[in-house]
């Protein structure tokens, strides 16, 4: 026994070191922290209340850090804020969309616009729909707010529309007030113009302007656009009107092809009106 | 009778000097975990603990200085929110190669430049031991782990043992 003491006296640091290694070990092993949980939440209480008194102390690195990784959150959020905004006017369009189909008595094809083009003041689109879709030369082409122009030629996937802001087209409207007609033409820029209505007529700004029961092309009853300004054209006994379209031809993106044609016994019948006063001129 | 107060004296002073380190550990374990993320550079900090252990080491000898790794790495243990043992265990070890260099009647030996090898080859075992309980080996490479945690917190730890140095030396002289 004595010997054993011995032992241990003389080598007494490696006794205790090795006592104190296997008990790091025990503990390390038990490892649940709840085990302890009362005393170290105090510890944690007492530490969190020694951190919120030094925080005034600035950190440069920390801060360094923590910029770095709010910028990036800042861009970040600010991309997804640029896609919500573009979502927010998508789906704002949309929505428009659907309500004018529902309330629509005519039926009507959705159709994304995939190509535009301008030649000398010819404006035309190319929609993604064509006669698949039941598409023909003729229909009216239109947003939510108004008429856009018309197809002209329709392949089995695609079709063309002219615009109505293109310097051919000329589009028989009315005023929706006190009915009153006349042609709209484009003769550049972004408003349309009404000419040859009678001084005599009431007409005034801010009259809505649709299109005219007459149109042989158009669909009747498609808001064209708004009157802003009625000019006296010099030397003459008429009006010329200024009319601001509805449809927003530069942002346009979806558009309504409506299936209705105008009506083809209407059409026969100007077409023979037609040929008989060529006959009487000759 | 003179040999009792003597042997009474000596006992005392040894209690004042516990209890004098006693509170260093424990001011130093307050600042290791409020304020040490202050002077982090690329995520290292000193292990201001471990340089405490290797000083007792150094100057009281292997047996104190193993005991007191062991306390001081529960006490780091539990105010660290580590998981009990670690900071002992790798403490301990520091301690215990620490106290192979403590020579009796050589105390003045302290306040030289050996302390700061013995604290860097003290702190890379040290950070070794500790690190081998949380990194998977078989998802890092090994030697950019050794640098970092071996050597570059070692470096930083022995940088500001220092601190101790001159502390030393100022004792020395005084």
């Amino acid at each position: 026994m004595q010997k054993f003491i011995k032992f241990i006296l003389k080598y007494k640091e490696y006794v205790i070191f090795v006592a104190l290694v296997v008990m790091s070990f025990s503990l390390i092993s038990i490892g649940d922290m709840n085990k302890i949980g009362g005393f170290r939440t105090g510890v944690i209480g007492t530490i969190g209340w020694l951190q919120r008194m030094f925080s005034w102390i600035p950190n440069p690195a920390a801060l360094k850090s923590e910029n770095s990784t709010l910028r990036e959150l800042n861009f970040r959020l600010s991309a997804d804020v640029t896609k919500m905004r573009h979502s927010l006017v998508e789906n704002q369009k949309l929505r428009d969309l659907l309500k004018l189909r529902e309330t629509s008595d005519n039926e009507a094809v959705v159709a994304d616009i995939v190509g535009r083009s301008t030649v000398e003041m010819r404006n035309y689109l190319i929609l993604n729909k064509g006669k698949n879709e039941g598409i023909k030369n003729g229909m009216s082409v239109r947003t939510d707010a108004g008429l856009v122009g018309m197809v002209i030629i329709a392949s089995d996937n695609y079709s063309l529309v002219e615009m109505i802001t293109n310097k051919n087209v000329k589009i028989a409207a009315k005023i929706q007030r006190n009915g009153i007609n006349g042609v709209l033409v484009w003769e550049g820029g972004e408003y349309l113009i009404m000419k040859n209505i009678p001084e005599s007529f009431d007409v005034k700004a801010g009259d809505f302007v649709l299109t005219s029961n007459f149109s042989t092309k158009y669909m009747k009853d498609i808001p064209i656009g708004t009157v802003i300004k009625v000019e006296r054209e010099q030397g003459s006994l008429f009006f010329k009107l200024i009319v601001k379209p509805s449809a927003s031809f530069a942002t346009l993106e979806q558009l309504f092809v409506m299936i209705n044609l105008p009506s083809p016994e209407k059409l026969q019948l100007l077409d023979e009106m037609e040929k008989k006063l060529k006959i009487n001129k000759r | 009778m003179k040999l009792i107060f003597e042997e009474s004296s000596l006992k005392n002073r040894l209690s004042i000097r516990l209890v004098f380190l006693s509170m260093i550990a424990l001011g130093l374990t307050i600042v290791h975990v409020v304020l040490l993320d202050l002077i982090s550079v690329a995520g290292i900090t000193p292990d201001l603990l471990l340089i405490l252990c290797v000083w007792i080491a150094f100057s009281e000898g292997q047996t104190v200085g193993i005991f007191a790794g062991f306390v001081i790495g529960i006490l780091l243990d539990v105010a660290s929110l580590d998981v009990i043992g670690v900071n002992a265990l790798s403490k301990t070890v520091a301690a215990f190669f620490a106290g192979f260099f403590f020579k009796k009647g050589l105390e003045s030996r302290r306040a030289g430049f050996g302390f700061l090898i013995v604290l860097f080859m003290c702190s890379i075992i040290h950070n070794l031991i500790y690190f081998l309980f949380y990194v998977k080996f078989s998802e890092i490479s090994i030697l950019p782990f050794f640098f970092k945690y071996g050597i570059a917190m070692s470096i930083y730890t022995t940088v500001f043992g220092v601190f101790i140095l001159f502390f030393g030396l100022s004792k020395k002289y005084s």
